[in-house]
């Protein structure tokens, strides 16, 4: 497979999960549940990463997929009463078919075009769920009272932290087969690809499908987190940049950066409110993102690997 | 470098496991802190927090107020919801939150069982999860009246005035494109217009970023209707004063958000006359009571910055957290149950002239509204039926007049004022 793994790679993840395995006995509540929106964020960062940050299609519209995933089980809990281990699993494959049909307008369009073309998909998702069938959807106002899997905050940690670390060690793992670095190499040239005998259509195909995936399996289970579904809360501006920010701010194109950008935005934010508690802080939120990007436009993983590089230097010097 | 590593751990472990030390009573606050309807609900809390603290407390500890910003954001309110029960651990918690907020954060407040008011949302779709789950729902109250309540007052004054009085047979609905305006354009055209024998000829959908209302005010006018019925709550100063500036012939009112508070005026530059709205109570240009106008005058005093009258929700959170804290010492603290029982038991009737003006109480969990026919159980006690002796309205209908003063029009016992059309429009 030449996957290229060293030692340190598999110390890494192993501390990593010790570390946040053992995390409910060091923390507060309060800080799980700040973990737990980290978690489920890092899901969606690593969604958009496989899709925007490898091919370099740049999808403005990652909520129409997350909502679909979301609003399906939503639905199918609420007002069927199926089952939720029904509900997920035809989430997921509800949203890949929504990736099949955003896929489609990029096979004929790329860069800010597409960005565009996906800014309307989410744009008609958020217009669609408001008009077609309210008794379904409920709405403008959304729904509440949903099924939720866990109570309390520890086992909510748990959970969204499962499905965390599997998608991410799942997708770091893909992404370093072949198949990853061909997907990497749509973004800096789709001619070449195609050059090399590789089919651009089917290598961009797989990476809507996985992030459709990714989203559909993070939305669904998000919904069941939170126990409500509002269409305010899903097709916004302000989500979708949130999910790219954290991608940006951790490294695109890395899987392990949007995992460190989501966790950093989330407490950064978090730990402002008590001193900050109204809008300024995201002010000085936004501030720090940007001084962080022009600082180092690969993000916090690249200061990291950085970091990591010069302390072996030092290591080796003496 | 080692060194240097090890502190930037030891500095982010230190931030990591922070917590916060717990004293007194805690009273959290969940809110958009950059409206004026999140703000009317904060400050009315400060004010009756200051006033209990000035008294000893409650249950012999002074009260501390902790604030959540929820950015009028759903999943920010979740956040904000469980800051304040995780993270700050309070005893009670007050809310200024919109209908998609609140839901958002239900399902954490039925988790925790925090005892919680909501002094802004009125969807009556929370009042049904009481009805149907009162055992994880009963910590929380309501003390607006929730929309149908207010819908079917509503229904009254378009028969009573719209058209009985106005002539009025048929509307344009001029509606924002949000979560609030649907809401509306519901309630108006399947309550309201069929009921009262008002025909809803088209329907404009407006973005809330429109600057330019002249092509909506045409096409209004080319519809044929009577009036239009609009439907505002973002920047609606803009959309209300571009209708004076236009003078738009044909006769306005609605739900519109902006004359709702005092601020309306110099929002739109003097502009603002002829628009008449429904609006929760206590409204702008209602003769209050003295316990009330008491409150208005120390909050005039203690704050320079808008709003500078409070909204409605601002009288709720006033009235509301004192009634939650007189709960607490009945109850002996903040228990779910306990709690709960007492401030079911809560009523405060506020006169004004030797009849009852406000009342702050709640419909019990068996009891049956007589004109509605259903049960409405921890929503605030109002009353639909004249000559409202046993609550207050659910609603009023204002009128801003050209020379910047408002008043009540509707119901006939709380109008101060008459409903009229501006001095541009023919009748």
């Amino acid at each position: 497979m030449g996957l290229g793994l060293k030692w340190y790679h598999f110390a890494l993840w192993i501390g990593f999960i010790i570390f946040m395995l053992l995390m409910p006995e060091m923390v507060s509540k309060g800080t799980l549940r700040t973990i737990i929106f980290a978690n489920f964020l890092a899901i969606f960062a690593i969604s958009w990463d496989i899709l925007s940050g490898r091919t370099g299609y740049i999808s403005f519209g990652h909520p129409f997929l997350i909502g679909i995933g979301a609003y399906t089980t939503a639905i199918l809990t609420k007002r069927f009463d199926v089952g939720v281990e029904y509900a997920i699993p035809l989430a997921i494959a509800m949203t890949m078919i929504g990736g099949t049909i955003m896929f489609l307008p990029a096979l004929r369009i790329k860069g800010s075009y597409f960005a565009l073309v996906s800014l309307a998909f989410m744009e008609l998702m958020y217009q669609l769920v408001q008009v077609i069938r309210p008794d379904l959807t409920g709405g403008t106002r959304g729904m509440s009272g949903l099924v939720t899997l866990t109570r309390g905050a520890v086992n909510g940690y748990y959970l969204s932290f499962t499905i965390m670390i599997i998608v991410a060690l799942s997708m770091w793992l893909l992404m370093r087969t072949r198949l990853g670095t061909a997907l990497s190499a749509i973004a800096l040239n789709e001619e070449s690809v195609k050059g090399s005998g590789l089919s651009p259509t089917k290598l961009k195909l797989f990476a809507f499908m996985t992030s459709a995936f990714v989203a559909g399996l993070g939305g669904a289970f998000y919904v069941h987190y939170l126990g409500s579904i509002a269409p305010r809360a899903l097709f916004d501006i302000n989500f979708v940049f949130t999910i790219i920010v954290a991608t940006l701010i951790g490294g695109a194109s890395t899987i392990v950066g949007p995992m460190f950008g989501a966790f950093f935005l989330t407490f950064l934010l978090e730990y402002l409110r008590p001193y900050l508690p109204g809008a300024e802080r995201y002010l000085i939120y936004g501030v720090i993102a940007l001084l962080l990007y022009m600082y180092q436009p690969k993000g916090l993983y690249q200061i990291m690997i950085n970091q990591f590089n010069r302390f072996k230097k030092d290591e080796d010097d003496g | 470098m080692k060194v240097k590593l090890l502190r930037v751990v030891a500095i982010s472990m230190s931030m990591l496991f922070a917590t916060t030390a717990i004293a007194e009573i805690k009273v959290g606050f969940i809110g958009s802190l950059s409206s004026d309807t999140g703000l009317s609900t904060l400050r009315g809390a400060e004010i009756a927090i200051d006033e209990l603290n000035a008294k000893g407390g409650v249950l012999g500890q002074q009260i501390k107020l902790v604030t959540a910003d929820t950015r009028q954001d759903v999943t920010e309110g979740v956040k904000a919801y469980e800051y304040l029960a995780e993270t700050e651990e309070v005893d009670f918690i007050i809310s200024g939150s919109i209908d998609d907020v609140s839901l958002g954060w239900l399902p954490r407040m039925q988790e925790y069982q925090i005892p919680t008011l909501d002094t802004w949302t009125s969807y009556i779709g929370i009042i049904d999860m009481l009805v149907e789950d009162y055992d994880s729902m009963k910590p929380y109250f309501m003390n607006i009246a929730s929309d149908e309540a207010l819908a079917t007052l509503y229904i009254d004054f378009g028969k009573d005035v719209l058209v009985d009085k106005m002539g009025w047979k048929s509307t344009v609905i001029l509606q924002e494109d949000t979560a609030f305006g649907g809401a509306i354009h519901g309630l108006i055209s399947q309550a309201m217009a069929p009921v009262a024998g008002i025909d809803v000829v088209e329907t404009i959908v407006y973005d809330v970023a429109t600057v330019d209302f002249a092509p909506l005010y045409s096409r209004a006018v080319a519809s044929g209707a009577d009036f239009i019925y609009l439907i505002s709550s973002v920047n609606s100063q803009v959309v209300s004063s571009q209708y004076v500036k236009l003078q738009v012939p044909m006769g306005m009112t609605g739900v519109n958000v902006a004359p709702m508070g005092q601020d309306y005026w110099e929002d739109t530059g003097g502009m603002g006359g002829g628009m008449s709205t429904l609006t929760p109570i206590p409204a702008v240009g209602m003769k209050l009571d003295p316990a009330s106008q008491a409150f208005v005058d120390t909050y005039q005093a203690k704050y320079s910055s808008r709003p500078i009258i409070p909204h409605f929700n601002g009288f709720n959170a006033y009235h509301g957290l004192k009634q939650a804290m007189a709960a607490a010492e009945e109850a002996g603290g903040f228990n779910n149950t306990t709690w709960v029982s007492a401030m079911e038991k809560q009523d405060l009737i506020l006169e004004l002239d030797g009849e009852l003006w406000l009342r702050y109480a709640f419909w019990g969990n068996d009891e049956v509204e007589p004109r509605t026919g259903r049960k409405y159980p921890h929503n605030l006690r109002f009353d639909i039926t004249e000559p409202f002796d046993d609550g207050a309205p659910s609603m009023v209908v204002i009128q801003w007049y050209e020379d910047g003063t408002n008043a009540v029009v509707y119901p006939e016992k709380y109008a101060n004022g008459e409903f009229t059309l501006p001095s541009w429009v023919k009748k």
